[in-house]
C-alpha cells in the first residue's frame, strides 16, 4: 500500500513539475523534422540527412539521456508547420516560403542556420519549342505552388524579362506534375531533382538549371529552433546547431561526396541522378550555413515574394526572426573560423 | 367602440368556428412541429459550435491548427465579399452539373438496357458490377494519365460517380414493374410506344429520382476529393490551398460550405423524389 502512495506521490510530483532540477537543461528528447521523399519510411536530402546518418547531432548528446528523433515529412512545408503548431517538433529544416507562411501565422520560430541551396530544374516536352525561360511566353507551366520552387520559376520569369501574366501557372504536386507532362496537358514544368529522370525516359527535357544562373537562382530555406525550446533548454539548442555545423564540415570536404550521394539517394533518386544533378558545384559552397548578407538577402526576397503572391496576411521582420548566435558559436567552437565564404547580398564572397 | 367591436369579434369567433380558426389551428400546429423539429436538429450543431469556442477559448489545440469561430467567420466574410467563394462554388456545381447530365443519363439508358434484356445482362451485367466496386477515385491515377489535368478529367471521374447509382437504380425499376401491369399491358396489345410512357416510365419514376439522389451524392463526394487531389480551382482546391497557406480557417470555411451546400442538395432531392414518387406509388 505505502508502495502505491509513494508512486502516487512521485506522480503527482511529476504532473506538477516540481520532480528535482534534473539538470533542466538535459530534454527527454529532442525532435527534428525535415523535408522527405521516397515510398514507404522517406528519408532526407540535405545536410540534417547527413547530420541524421553519420550521427553528428547525436554525437553531442552521446552521455546525456536525451534521444535525437529525426522525423521526415512528405508532406514538406504545411505538415511542417503543423507539427511545429502542435508542439510535435522542436527543430525544423524546410523551405523559406513555408517557414515565412508558419512565421507569419504566428509560430514562434528563430531562424539558426541556413540549410544550404537546391538546385532548381525546368523541363520542357520534347515536342514543343522551349530552349530557355524566355521561350515559356504563352505556355503552360506545371509548379507546387507556396514553395521555395515556385519563388524560383518567379524569379527565373523575371530573370528573362517575363512575368507572371506571360505563363499560365498550373498548381500541381510532384507525381501530378509528371502525369501533366506524361499527357500532355502542361508544356514545361519546375522541380527540384526530381525531374531528371523524365529526360532518361524522353518524357520531357531539361532546359534550365539553376545553379547554371549564379547562386541566387536556387532554392533555400532555414534550419530552425522553436522559442520555447531554446528557451528552455539553451545548452541543448547550442549542441544540435554544433551538430549541424559539424555536419557541414564534413559534407564540405570532397572525399566524402560520393558517400553523401550514397545517404541522399536513400530517398529513392538514383545515385547517378543525384551525381548529374550536383554536376559543377562544390558542396561546401552550396551548403554554406551562415546567416550571411546573401541569405538575408534571398530571404528578403522570398518574404517579399510572399507578399506579392498573398501568400501571407502579416509582415515577418527578419532582423529580429534570424538569431546567428549559436550558429557563430558553434563555428568557433569547431575551430572553423572563416571557413566557409562570408558572402555579400549577390552572393559574392567577401572574405 | 373599437373595443366592444373587438369584443362581438372575438364573441362570433369562439361562438362559431370558421374553418379560417381550424385552419389557423393546423398551420399553428405544423409550425410548432417545424420548429420543434429545427430544435432538435440543431442542438447538436450548436452543441459542437459551443465546444469548438470551449476549446479555443482554453487553448486545448493551437490556434493555427483550430482557429476560433470568430476568425472563421471572419475569413467567410472576406472570402464571400473577395468572390473566392463564389466563383469556387460556381466552378465546382458546374462540374456537378456536367457529370450528372452525361453520366446520369448514360446510366438512365444502361439502366433500362440491363433492366429489359436478360441478354444484355448476361453480357454487360458482370463487368459493370466489377467497375462499379471499384470506386471513382481509383481511376483518378490512370485517368490523369490519360486525360491530363483538365476539366475532362474531373467530368469523367463524377459521370462514372453518377452513372453507377443511376443504372443500378433504373434496372431494379424495369425488374420491380408489377407483372399484373404487365399482363393488362399484353392483353391491352399496346404499342411499344405507349407502353413505355404509360406503364414503364411512370413505374420507375421513384427508383429514378432515388438513384438521382444517389448519384449527385456520389458525385458530389467525389467531386471535392477530385479537387483536392488534382484540381487548380473549385471548393476541394480552396481548402486544400487554405492548408498550404497555413491558414486552417479557409480550411474551415470549405469544409462548412461543403456541409451546407450538400445538406441543401439533399434536401432538394428529397423533395423532388417525395413530389414525384409518392403519388406515382399510390395510384400503383
Amino acid at each position: 500500500m505505502r508502495k502505491y502512495l509513494t508512486m502516487l506521490m512521485i506522480a503527482a510530483a511529476a504532473l506538477f513539475g516540481v520532480v528535482p532540477a534534473q539538470a533542466e537543461d538535459a530534454p527527454e528528447a529532442i525532435r527534428i523534422g525535415d523535408v522527405g521523399f521516397g515510398f514507404g519510411k522517406p528519408f532526407g536530402v540535405g545536410l540534417l540527412a547527413i547530420a541524421d546518418a553519420k550521427g553528428f547531432i547525436a554525437d553531442q548528446f552521446k552521455d546525456t539521456r536525451t534521444k535525437v528523433e529525426f522525423t521526415y515529412f512528405t508532406g514538406t512545408g504545411p505538415a511542417i508547420n503543423e507539427a511545429l503548431s502542435n508542439g510535435q517538433l522542436d527543430f525544423a529544416s524546410y523551405g523559406a516560403v513555408p517557414n515565412i507562411i508558419g512565421k507569419s501565422n504566428g509560430l514562434d520560430t528563430v531562424l539558426v542556420a541556413s540549410y544550404g541551396g537546391t538546385i532548381i530544374f525546368g523541363a520542357a516536352r520534347p515536342d514543343v519549342d522551349i530552349k530557355t525561360v524566355a521561350d515559356l511566353k504563352g505556355k503552360r507551366v506545371a509548379v507546387q505552388k507556396a514553395t521555395i520552387i515556385h519563388w524560383a520559376l518567379i524569379q527565373a520569369l523575371k530573370n528573362a524579362g517575363l512575368s507572371e501574366k506571360d505563363v499560365t501557372i498550373a498548381d500541381l504536386k510532384n507525381a501530378d506534375q509528371l502525369a501533366a507532362i506524361a499527357a500532355k496537358s502542361v508544356d514545361a514544368v519546375f522541380g527540384a531533382d526530381f525531374l531528371l529522370p523524365l529526360e532518361d525516359k524522353g518524357i520531357a527535357r531539361i532546359f534550365y538549371k539553376s545553379s547554371a544562373a549564379g547562386p541566387s537562382g536556387d532554392g533555400f530555406g532555414a534550419f530552425l529552433v522553436t522559442d520555447k525550446f531554446r528557451q528552455a533548454h539553451p545548452e541543448a539548442t547550442q549542441k544540435v546547431i554544433t551538430g549541424f555545423v559539424a555536419a557541414a564540415h564534413w559534407l564540405a570536404d570532397d572525399k566524402n561526396r560520393d558517400e553523401a550521394f550514397q545517404i541522399w539517394s536513400r530517398a529513392g533518386t538514383p545515385v547517378a541522378t543525384i551525381t548529374r544533378s550536383n554536376e559543377g558545384t562544390a558542396l561546401k559552397g552550396k551548403y554554406n550555413p551562415r546567416l550571411d548578407e546573401f541569405f538575408k538577402a534571398r530571404y528578403a526576397s522570398a518574404i517579399a515574394f510572399n507578399k506579392e503572391q498573398k501568400l501571407t496576411r502579416r509582415d515577418v521582420d527578419l532582423a529580429t526572426w534570424a538569431d546567428p548566435s549559436y550558429l557563430d558559436k558553434a563555428i568557433s567552437g569547431l575551430k572553423l573560423d572563416g571557413f566557409w565564404a562570408d558572402r555579400d547580398a549577390a552572393g559574392v564572397a567577401t572574405n | 367602440m373599437a373595443s366592444v367591436d373587438l369584443k362581438t369579434g372575438v364573441a362570433r369567433d369562439f361562438g362559431e368556428p370558421a374553418p379560417t380558426a381550424v385552419w389557423l389551428r393546423a398551420q399553428a400546429d405544423r409550425a410548432g412541429r417545424l420548429i420543434a423539429r429545427l430544435l432538435v436538429a440543431s442542438a447538436l450543431p450548436v452543441a459542437l459550435g459551443l465546444l469548438w469556442q470551449v476549446a479555443a477559448d482554453r487553448a486545448w489545440v493551437s490556434a493555427q491548427v483550430l482557429p476560433p469561430p470568430a476568425w472563421v467567420l471572419q475569413t467567410s466574410l472576406d472570402l464571400v465579399s473577395g468572390g473566392e467563394i463564389v466563383s469556387a462554388v460556381a466552378i465546382s456545381f458546374t462540374r456537378i452539373a456536367y457529370g450528372l447530365l452525361i453520366g446520369a443519363s448514360l446510366g438512365f439508358l444502361f439502366g433500362l438496357l440491363i433492366g429489359f434484356s436478360r441478354r444484355a445482362d448476361q453480357y454487360f451485367g458482370a463487368t459493370f458490377r466489377a467497375i462499379a466496386t471499384v470506386p471513382s477515385l481509383g481511376w483518378l491515377p490512370i485517368l490523369i494519365l490519360l486525360l491530363g489535368i483538365d476539366e475532362s478529367l474531373k467530368i469523367v471521374i463524377l459521370a462514372k460517380a453518377c452513372f453507377v447509382p443511376m443504372a443500378i437504380g433504373i434496372a431494379e425499376g424495369v425488374r420491380n414493374i408489377p407483372p399484373a401491369l404487365k399482363e393488362v399491358a399484353d392483353v391491352l396489345a399496346l404499342p411499344p410506344r405507349t407502353r413505355f410512357l404509360k406503364l414503364t416510365l411512370p413505374a420507375i419514376v421513384p427508383f429514378f429520382f432515388t438513384g438521382l439522389r444517389l448519384s449527385t451524392a456520389q458525385a458530389f463526394v467525389s467531386l471535392i476529393v477530385v479537387e483536392m487531389l488534382a484540381g487548380t480551382d473549385g471548393i476541394g482546391y480552396l481548402m486544400v490551398w487554405g492548408r498550404t497557406l497555413f491558414q486552417l480557417d479557409i480550411v474551415i470555411v470549405g469544409m462548412l460550405v461543403v456541409g451546407v451546400a450538400g445538406f441543401l442538395l439533399d434536401v432538394l432531392l428529397r423533395r423532388l423524389e417525395a413530389h414525384f414518387a409518392a403519388p406515382e406509388l399510390r395510384h400503383g
